[in-house]
C-alpha cells in the first residue's frame, strides 16, 4: 500500500506534497510508488480536483470519502473550510503476490480502500493532519496559497501515517 | 405506401432510354446536392474529379519511395486537408460540435451536475450526432444493415469484368448499397411509418465470408470454458486476427500520415510562401480536430461483422442473382445459381436460415445485346421468378477517366480490414502499383443507383417488414403474453430441479440448444433473434429490445453463452438509443448490467475479444452521446477495456484520445464549469500523448498535446498541472520528445521560422475561445515560442522551482 498525500490550494497549486507507504502489517513506511508512476500520481490527483469541484455540493461534510478511481488508485479527499483540498492517493499493492501476500493484505488497513475501516483510519490520518494543518498556516508569515515548507509540519504528517495508515 | 406490384410494373413500362436516364441524373444530382448540408463534392457518386485530392499527392512524389500518388488513395480516409474524401470519416468532435454547446446548461439541482443529459429524453436518432459521417452513432447505424449477398454467374461476373472490375458484380456494387438513393420508408410493428434518409444496404459476395464456427457444447456449467480452451481455438484465432488486422490497418493509415508530415515539413521549407502558409494552416487546423484514426478503427471494427451463429446481421437478408443477357440458357444457369445457394459446396452453414429472399437480376449488355431479346427474357424470368426481378443495362466497355461522362467510383467505405490490409501491401511490395479507383459511365452509375433503390424499398425492406410482423404475431408475442411466461417456466420445471441442478443446459430434452452449439434456425430462439436483428436493422428499436430482453433470459438458462452475451449486447445498444423514460438512474443501471454480462460472456466464458471490444466500445460511444452521468459510466467502461488490454498499442492509444474526448464533452454548471471534466480531459488527452510517443507516432502526439493544453488553459486557475514539479517536468520531456520526432525529418532546417508559424495560430485560435481571463494563460498556449515560464521552457530541471512567488516565500523563512 502506497500512499500520496498532497495539499491543493484554491488555484490548483499543490501546498504540500508528501509520499509514504503503510506502517501498518510490518509495513516500512516507504512508498511504492513506480519511478514511472511519479508524475503519474500528480497527474490523478490534479484530475480528481473535478471531481472534488462536483462532489463538494452534495454534501455538508468535510472528508468526502473515496472520490475517485483511477485504474488502481483511489482518491479520498478532505476539504477544509478555506477551499483548501487535502488529496489523498492510496494504491494498494498490485496482485502480483502469491496466494500468502493476498491474505496478509486482505486484513490490512488498505487492502480494500472503500471499507468502512479504511475509510475510518483515513478519516482520522485528515483529521490529525488538520489539526497540524491549522496550526501551520497561524504562522503569521502564511500567506494564502502559500507552499508549507515547515518541517515540523511534515514530521508531524509522517506522523500521522505512521500512526493510522 | 405504393404496392410493390404496381410499381414494379410501372418501372418495366418504361422503356429506359439512355436520354432520359442522362437528363435523370441530372436532377438525381441536383437533388442531392439540394439535400445534403455537405458540400456536394462529398457525395461518392457525385464527385467531381476535380475535387480529387491531388493537391495532397505531390510531397508523396518528393520521396524517392515508389507508391506516389496512386498510394495516396489508399489512405484517403484520413489523410487531412486537401478535398474531402467520399464519406470520408470527418472529425467527430463532439466536444465542439454546435448541438452541445449551444444546449442550456443543465440546472444545479440534482446532486450531481447534470445528472441527466440534454439528450435523456430523446431517441439518439433525433440529435445531431446522426448526421456526422465519421460519428460513431452513424458509424452503428451504417454497420448493422442488411446483408444482400450477390451470386453472379460467370458470364455477369465476365461482362462487369471487362468493364475493368476484377471482383465481378459485387465489387461494382458495392459502393451503392452504401448510400441508397432517396428515402426508404419502413414501417414498425405498430405500423407507423418512417422515411429515412441514410438507409444502407451491404452487399456482400454469397458464401465468400468465413463463417465462424460455433463451439460444440461440452458438458455443462463450467464445460463451456474447458470447450472453448479446447475446441475454441479457431473462434479466438479469427476473433483476434481481425482485431490485430484492424490495428495494422490503422497503424498504416498513421505511419503514411508520419511520412506524409516529414515530406510536408520538407517540402514547406522550400522558400514559398504560400505554400508554408497554407501547410502550416492545415497543421493548425488538424491539431484541433479529433482523429479521423478513431473513426477509421470503428468503421474496419464494424465493417468485418463475422458471419456467425450467434448473431444474424451478417447473414444474408436476401440474395441477388445475376446472369447476363450472353447467357445461352438463362433460366437454366438462374436454377442452377439458386440450386447452389441451397445445397452447393459454397451454401451457407446449417444455422444459418436458407428461406431469404431471392432476388433475380439480368444484366443487359447495351452495347453488344439485342434489347428486344432482353426484355422478352425478361418477361419469361418474371412468369418464372415472380416479381422480385430486375433489368439491370450496363455497357460493357471500360470507362477511362478521359471520357466526358466518366464519375469516378469511389471505394467502398466499408472494405474488410483484410481486403484493406491486401491493397495496403499490394501498393508496398509492388513498383508498378496503379491508382485503384476506377470509373464508370454516368449513365451506368444511374442505372445501378435505380437498381439498388428499387430492390430495397420493393423487395428487400418489405420482405423484411413482413418477417418482422409474421414472427411477432406467431413466436414473440407468444412468449410476451402471461400464457408465455408460464410455458417457459414450466419448460424450465418440467424436467424436476434435478436436471436443472445437475447442470442443466443444453443436455435436458426441453432445450433447443444444439449440442453442436447452436441454435436450428427453424427453432423459436433463433427465429426470435433474427425477429430482434431484423427490427434493430429497421431501427425499430422498442421492439428489438423487448425482444433481446427475452432472449436474454432464455439463452442463459440453457447456457448458451455466445448467444447470451450477443443478446445483452444489442439489448444495451438498443436500449441506450431508444427515447428514455426511465430514470436516468435506473437506466444506466440495467444498462450497466447488460453490459456486464456481455463482457463477462464475450471474455471470460467465451474468449471471443471480438464481441467484447466490440460491444464495450459501441456502448461507450453511446454512453457518452447520452450525456450526464453517462459519461462517467463511458469512461468507466473505456477504463475496464484498457484493463483487460484486448486491443493493441494502437487501438489503446485511440481508445485513450477517445476518453478524453468523453469527458471534455461532459458541460459544466455555472461561470466555474463545476460538473465539467477539464481536468480529466487534459489527463487522458496526456496519457495518450505518451502513447503516441512510445509508438513513434508524434504528429498524433502532438495534436494531443495541444488538446491537454487547450484543456490546461481553459481552467479556472489557468496553470493546469504547472505547479505540480514532476508532473510539468513530465510534460515538457514529452513536449521536446514529440519536437524531436517532428523535426527529424527537418533537422537541417532553421528552427525559429517553423516554431513561430504555429504557436501564433494557436494563439489566435484560443483568444476567441477563451474568455477574459488574466494573461497567465499566453505562458500556456504558447509554449514553443521562447522565453515565456511556460511548462515547455523549464525542461529536464526538476529541481528549479516553477512558481514565481516561490522566492518570496522562501525568504519568509516559513518553517
Amino acid at each position: 500500500m502506497s500512499y500520496y498525500f498532497a495539499i491543493i490550494g484554491t488555484q490548483d497549486n499543490p501546498l504540500f506534497e508528501y509520499e509514504f507507504g503503510t506502517s501498518k502489517q510490518g509495513g516500512d513506511g516507504q512508498a511504492r510508488f513506480s519511478e514511472q508512476a511519479r508524475h503519474l500520481n500528480q497527474f490523478i490527483l490534479h484530475s480528481s480536483l473535478d471531481i472534488v469541484e462536483e462532489v463538494q455540493w452534495t454534501n455538508g461534510q468535510l472528508y468526502l470519502k473515496v472520490i475517485d478511481k483511477f485504474f488502481n488508485n483511489w482518491v479520498s479527499c478532505f476539504l477544509t473550510g478555506g477551499n483548501v483540498k487535502f488529496l489523498l492517493l492510496h494504491q494498494p499493492p498490485a496482485p502480483v503476490g502469491g496466494a500468502g501476500s493476498s491474505t496478509r493484505n486482505s486484513t490490512s488497513v488498505g487492502a480494500n480502500p472503500t471499507s468502512p475501516q479504511t475509510e475510518e483510519a483515513i478519516k482520522n490520518f485528515f483529521n490529525e493532519v488538520y489539526d497540524n494543518y491549522v496550526k501551520a498556516i497561524m504562522s503569521p508569515f502564511y500567506k494564502v496559497n502559500m507552499e508549507i515548507r515547515s518541517p515540523v509540519f511534515r514530521a508531524r504528517v509522517a506522523a500521522a501515517g505512521r500512526k493510522y495508515l | 405506401m405504393q404496392r410493390p406490384e404496381d410499381a414494379h410494373l410501372n418501372s418495366e413500362v418504361q422503356p429506359l432510354p439512355l436520354a432520359a436516364s442522362a437528363s435523370s441524373l441530372n436532377t438525381n444530382l441536383r437533388l442531392q446536392k439540394a439535400r445534403h448540408t455537405l458540400p456536394p463534392d462529398a457525395h461518392p457518386l457525385a464527385q467531381s474529379e476535380a475535387s480529387l485530392p491531388s493537391t495532397t499527392l505531390p510531397f508523396r512524389d518528393r520521396r524517392s519511395n515508389p507508391p506516389g500518388a496512386a498510394a495516396a488513395s489508399l489512405f484517403r480516409s484520413t489523410l487531412i486537408g486537401g478535398a474531402t474524401p467520399p464519406g470520408s470519416p470527418r472529425s467527430a468532435s463532439p466536444a465542439r460540435s454546435p448541438a452541445r454547446t449551444s444546449t442550456t446548461p443543465t440546472p444545479l439541482t440534482g446532486s450531481i451536475f447534470g445528472g441527466a443529459g440534454p439528450f435523456s429524453k430523446q431517441s439518439l436518432l433525433d440529435t445531431d450526432a446522426v448526421g456526422n459521417p465519421g460519428d460513431p452513432l452513424n458509424l452503428i447505424l451504417k454497420s448493422f444493415v442488411p446483408h444482400v449477398a450477390i451470386h453472379a454467374s460467370e458470364d455477369a461476373d465476365g461482362l462487369v469484368r471487362e468493364k475493368g472490375f476484377a471482383g465481378g458484380l459485387w465489387e461494382l456494387l458495392r459502393p451503392f448499397g452504401e448510400r441508397v438513393q432517396g428515402k426508404v420508408s419502413i414501417r414498425d410493428s405498430n405500423g407507423v411509418a418512417r422515411s429515412w434518409e441514410d438507409f444502407t444496404v451491404r452487399f456482400t459476395r454469397f458464401g465468400a465470408d468465413a463463417a465462424e464456427e460455433p463451439e460444440p457444447f461440452i458438458g455443462g456449467g463450467g464445460g463451456t470454458v474447458a470447450a472453448a480452451a479446447a475446441n475454441g481455438q479457431s473462434v479466438r484465432v479469427a476473433g483476434d486476427s481481425l482485431i490485430a488486422q484492424v490495428e495494422t490497418v490503422v497503424e498504416r493509415h498513421l505511419r503514411y500520415a508520419e511520412e506524409a508530415h516529414v515530406a510536408t515539413t520538407a517540402m514547406t521549407a522550400l522558400p514559398s510562401p504560400t505554400t508554408t502558409m497554407s501547410t502550416t494552416r492545415e497543421r493548425g487546423l488538424d491539431s484541433n480536430a479529433t482523429s479521423p484514426y478513431y473513426a477509421l478503427y470503428l468503421r474496419r471494427l464494424l465493417s468485418g461483422i463475422p458471419l456467425a451463429c450467434h448473431e444474424s446481421f451478417a447473414h444474408p437478408v436476401a440474395c441477388v442473382m445475376a446472369i447476363s443477357s450472353r447467357n445461352q440458357a438463362p433460366i437454366e444457369a438462374l436454377h442452377r445459381l439458386y440450386k447452389e445457394t441451397t445445397q452447393g459446396e459454397r451454401r451457407l452453414p446449417v444455422w444459418v436460415d436458407g428461406d431469404y429472399l431471392r432476388y433475380y437480376v439480368l444484366i443487359h449488355d447495351e452495347e453488344n445485346g439485342d434489347i428486344t431479346k432482353s426484355m422478352a427474357l425478361f418477361d419469361q424470368m418474371k412468369r418464372n421468378f415472380g416479381l422480385h426481378c430486375h433489368m439491370l443495362r450496363l455497357r460493357s466497355s471500360q470507362s477511362a477517366e478521359t471520357d466526358d461522362d466518366s464519375i469516378p467510383l469511389p471505394r467502398s467505405d466499408w472494405m474488410t480490414p483484410s481486403e484493406e490490409l491486401a491493397d495496403i501491401e499490394e501498393s508496398d511490395t509492388r513498383e508498378d502499383f496503379e491508382d485503384p479507383t476506377r470509373y464508370i459511365f454516368e449513365s451506368d452509375a444511374t442505372a445501378i443507383r435505380t437498381f439498388v433503390r428499387e430492390m430495397v424499398t420493393q423487395s428487400v425492406v418489405p420482405t423484411m417488414e413482413r418477417s418482422v410482423s409474421v414472427w411477432n404475431d406467431q413466436v414473440a408475442s407468444r412468449r410476451r403474453g402471461i400464457s408465455g411466461r408460464f410455458m417457459s417456466l414450466s419448460k424450465r420445471w418440467a424436467f424436476g430441479s434435478s436436471s436443472r441442478s445437475s447442470s442443466g443446459g443444453p443436455a435436458s430434452s426441453s432445450s433447443n440448444y444444439d449440442v453442436r452449439g447452436f441454435y436450428r434456425p427453424d427453432s423459436p430462439e433463433a427465429i426470435m433473434r433474427r425477429l430482434a436483428d431484423f427490427a434493430f436493422m429497421l431501427r425499430d428499436w422498442k421492439l428489438a429490445m423487448s425482444t433481446y430482453d427475452l432472449l436474454r433470459t432464455d439463452f442463459q438458462n440453457d447456457k448458451a453463452w455466445k448467444y447470451h452475451a450477443a443478446a445483452n449486447e444489442m439489448a444495451a445498444l438498443a436500449l441506450l438509443i431508444m427515447p428514455q423514460n426511465m430514470s436516468s438512474k435506473t437506466r444506466i443501471e440495467t444498462i450497466n448490467q447488460m453490459l456486464e454480462q456481455a463482457f463477462y460472456s464475450y471474455y471470460t466464458r467465451c474468449n471471443s475479444l471480438y464481441g467484447a471490444v466490440r460491444c464495450i466500445v459501441l456502448a461507450l460511444e453511446l454512453l457518452r452521446l447520452r450525456g450526464g452521468s453517462g459519461i462517467d459510466e463511458a469512461v468507466r467502461w473505456g477504463i475496464r477495456l484498457l484493463e483487460s488490454s484486448l486491443m493493441g498499442t494502437v487501438g489503446d492509444a485511440l481508445l485513450k484520445e477517445r476518453m478524453a474526448i468523453c469527458y471534455a464533452s461532459k458541460q459544466g454548471a455555472g461561470s466555474q464549469a463545476w460538473g465539467s471534466r477539464r481536468r480529466k480531459s487534459a489527463l487522458w488527452s496526456v496519457l495518450s500523448a505518451e502513447a503516441w510517443v512510445t509508438q513513434a507516432k508524434y504528429v498524433q502526439a502532438q495534436k494531443c498535446l495541444n488538446e491537454a493544453r487547450k484543456m490546461y488553459a481553459l481552467l479556472p486557475g489557468e496553470c493546469g498541472v504547472q505547479n505540480f514539479a514532476v508532473a510539468s517536468d513530465f510534460l515538457a520531456h514529452l513536449n521536446d520528445q514529440v519536437k524531436e520526432g517532428l523535426g527529424l525529418g527537418m533537422a537541417w532546417r532553421d528552427h525559429m521560422g517553423d516554431e513561430h508559424a504555429e504557436p501564433e495560430l494557436l494563439v489566435d485560435e484560443e483568444s476567441e475561445t477563451l474568455d477574459n481571463r488574466r494573461s497567465r494563460r499566453t505562458s500556456i498556449i504558447n509554449p514553443v515560442g521562447g522565453g515565456s515560464a511556460g511548462l515547455e521552457s523549464a525542461p529536464l530541471n526538476p529541481l528549479k522551482p516553477v512558481e514565481d512567488g516561490s522566492d518570496t516565500s522562501r525568504k519568509d523563512g516559513f518553517g
